[in-house]
């Protein structure tokens, strides 16, 4: 039997964070993954993080895996891939299996980081071919480059069928609709109104009564639900779709976790059954750690915190972290985390359906939270929205930012000092009106939400010009004609595309230019060409 | 398990429902009738239930099923799904060969098998 | 059902296209890319066929853990297609039930 000091279960962003931590004091660190590649669900995520700088945010998820790798990598950190652990015995010995051979290891300290698993919903024909996971969509489409499907259902408006939605678009799938069985949006109002300015419906309090088809999906119909999610009768609606694609949330894979027989609870906060688990990590078994999804439900960006903090831990047990410098590393990731749980979709709040204002007392689009963009009229009050008299006057930028979540690289992205978040991370950003705007589109680009646009009601007599965050193919060239849509995805006036503008730094995110007549300044926030 | 199973039956008669045909467990199709059927004749237990029915016991080893098993044994008792325990957690956490197993501790040298 | 070009990512690595059987048919895939990948991108949804209801299933999590896309693999049955790599000249075959079964035995 090989001893390693520390081992951890499952490269993905909690995993490999750990690693990384734990090596870089000097420890001798082996990570194993049932998967032929690295970096858990890191690579499918091809969207820009949330986050502060500290949490790499709008860096994309999938360069944030490469990063990770690379550090890895450098630190000597060993990782065996298709090695799948079959249990955990005894605590901390573990048996693999690599190839076709079974491998049997013992830890000084554990860290499991095994995250979670699809959770999925029952409904006639839900057996069919083409009735998938959002992940097996995510994969299909981000890792080996295929459709899942042509014209595609969605269920489940939480992040992950929100982000999905969206990533569907991109590969040039159609959205037929997103719905959920609750009333409200579950996921960002930014995620879901990327989504719903291309002309995507969402239909809230609907369920998926049934998948057609008798060798593989051929439609779906779905049916209102009333508020005690009952069906109403004679709501079904038939949709003409391929591929259903469930993101009806996740539960923590705590299988492995359960067989070490640490102190388990059952916690919907948490999403399921997880390990009971101390300030870092740390579960009833001395030497045994959780991180990640698997101690409970949350998204990469506090994965990689959980991580560090174990690895910290480890490294401060066995005599690698002084005292002193553990301390003051615990106290960093500490607040770092802290910031990602702020906010209304924060530990806190989570599953409220009673909050209807911001921390700061602005009241929520209602229009945001049931069909996934905000009405015109809902926007105005709002921070980050300047007042009528400056946008006569030149480019500016309209934040459309109306949740408290825990982001701000709109801040930094300002060369001007133009946008300002102030205090907490989940406050919302508020325009400085005294500060000219240079039209330079960072801030379009370096929202994860893709929520500013630059709005100039002086571009020419009659017409304005709105700048939007693109990020589909083909990308139209200037002079391209087309309409330009609303926050709801119907067409409000023709629109000229004036400007095209994607540079290395923009990330992929192109910033697209268009002339539309001047009552539709602040309705166009979106192009679709001819 | 220093938990107290109540073993009292659910409120009335087991009522056949329309949606009892829809398969849960999709390894080995098991209906949510079956199910719900298994719990008025008195399992109380999600372990009991994969026992007497086989749920959770096919190639996938419960990965999908468990958490709707919970929920349809939680509806039916009344109880809320956090309340139903999730089936006990065995090694291996994945299907493998038997050959795998059966090779551990075995180490090929010119043909013969040798025991470590 | 290949994307060709794609904004974040532009285009996908590929290994070197081989030929392989899928029940006594030539297709070509890509190799290294997982068996239930290059049976989508040639139209296939179907990876078997249940044991008690003799229903259709197809690639359900894509990630290896449901196990609905078993197939026949070189004469080996419940290979996950959605996580062994494609090899040239490979033998895949429609799955009947949870073993070994031809399609006529089983009927």
């Amino acid at each position: 039997m090989k001893r390693y000091e520390v081992i951890v279960i499952g490269a993905g962003p909690a995993g490999l964070s750990a690693a990384i931590e734990a090596a870089s004091h000097g420890m001798q660190v082996v990570v194993f993954d049932e998967n032929a590649r690295p970096g858990g669900q890191l690579f499918k995520q091809i969207h820009k993080f949330f986050g502060s700088k500290e949490h790499k945010a709008k860096e994309r998820g999938f360069h944030i895996g490469e990063k990770l790798l690379k550090e890895a990598q450098a630190l000597g950190v060993e990782v065996v891939l298709q090695a799948t652990v079959l249990g955990i015995f005894d605590g901390k010995e573990i048996s693999v299996m690599i190839k076709d051979r079974l491998e049997h290891y013992r830890a000084n300290d554990l860290i499991i980081a095994t995250g979670a698993s699809e959770n999925s919903v029952p409904f006639p024909g839900w057996t069919l071919p083409g009735v998938i996971g959002a992940g097996a969509a995510q994969t299909m489409m981000n890792i080996h480059g295929l459709k899942p499907g042509n014209r595609v259902l969605m269920v489940g408006s939480g992040n992950v069928g929100l982000v999905v939605g969206y990533q569907l678009l991109q590969a040039g799938c159609q959205l037929a609709a997103v719905i959920d069985v609750t009333s409200r949006i579950g996921g960002y109002g930014v995620h879901a109104a990327k989504v719903a300015r291309t002309g995507v419906p969402f239909l809230m309090s609907h369920t998926i009564k049934e998948a057609c088809g008798t060798t593989r999906v051929e439609g779906a119909t779905i049916i209102q639900v009333d508020g005690h999610w009952q069906p109403v009768p004679g709501s079904e609606k038939h949709l003409e779709v391929d591929t259903i694609c469930l993101a009806v949330g996740l539960s923590p894979m705590s299988q492995l976790a359960r067989m070490s027989h640490c102190w388990m609870e059952n916690n919907s906060g948490r999403g399921g059954m997880v390990p009971i688990c101390n300030e870092y990590g740390e579960t009833s078994l001395p030497g045994v750690y959780a991180v990640g999804d698997v101690a409970g439900i949350e998204e990469a960006s506090s994965a990689m915190i959980q991580g560090r903090v174990a690895g910290a831990a480890v490294a401060r047990a066995r005599g690698y972290l002084g005292e002193a410098e553990f301390k003051d590393r615990y106290g960093d990731y500490h607040s770092s985390l802290g910031q990602l749980r702020e906010g209304m979709f924060g530990h806190k709040n989570k599953g409220r359906t009673d909050l209807t204002h911001t921390e700061e007392g602005y009241a929520l689009s209602r229009t945001l939270l049931a069909r996934g963009y905000l009405a015109e009229e809902e926007l105005a009050g709002y921070s980050g929205v300047c007042s009528g008299e400056k946008r006569k006057n030149g480019v500016f930028p309209i934040i459309e930012c109306t949740q408290n979540i825990p982001c701000n690289p709109c801040r930094d992205a300002c060369k001007q000092g133009c946008i300002k978040v102030s205090g907490k991370i989940t406050n919302l950003p508020v325009v400085d009106e005294s500060v000219s705007c240079t039209g330079c589109g960072m801030c379009v680009v370096s929202c994860p939400g893709q929520a500013i646009f630059l709005v100039d009601e002086s571009y020419a007599p009659g017409y304005a010009a709105v700048s939007i965050p693109y990020e589909f193919y083909p990308l139209p060239e200037v002079g391209a004609r087309g309409s330009a849509l609303d926050r709801s995805g119907a067409v409000v006036g023709e629109a000229e595309v004036i400007g095209v503008k994607i540079t290395r730094a923009m990330d992929e995110t192109a910033v697209l230019t268009m002339k539309v007549p001047l009552d539709c300044s602040m309705k166009a926030r979106f192009f679709k060409p001819l | 398990m220093s938990k107290r199973i109540m073993r009292t039956p659910p409120e009335g008669e087991f009522v056949a429902r329309p949606d009892d045909s829809l398969i849960i467990c999709r390894c080995e199709e098991i209906t949510r009738g079956e199910i719900r059927r298994a719990i008025y004749d008195g399992m109380r237990t999600m372990n009991e239930i994969k026992r007497y029915l086989r749920v959770g016991m096919g190639l996938c080893q419960g990965q999908t099923c468990n958490r709707l098993v919970q929920g349809i044994m939680a509806k039916e008792l009344g109880l809320d799904p956090v309340e139903v325990d999730i089936p006990l957690s065995r090694s291996p956490a994945r299907p493998i060969p038997m050959s795998v197993y059966a090779n551990d501790g075995v180490t090929k040298e010119k043909g013969e098998r040798k025991y470590e | 059902m290949r994307i060709q070009n794609h904004p974040i990512l532009k285009t996908f690595e590929k290994g070197r296209l081989v030929t392989f059987e899928y029940d006594g048919d030539t297709l070509q895939g890509f190799e290294g890319e997982p068996i239930a990948m290059a049976l989508r991108a040639n139209g296939v949804m179907i990876h078997r066929y249940t044991s008690k209801q003799a229903e259709p299933r197809g690639v359900f999590c894509a990630i290896g853990r449901c196990t609905d896309c078993v197939m026949i693999v070189d004469g080996k049955p419940n290979v996950r297609t959605c996580v062994v790599p494609l090899q040239e000249g490979m033998k895949i075959k429609t799955q009947y039930g949870i073993a070994k079964k031809e399609k006529d035995e089983s009927a």
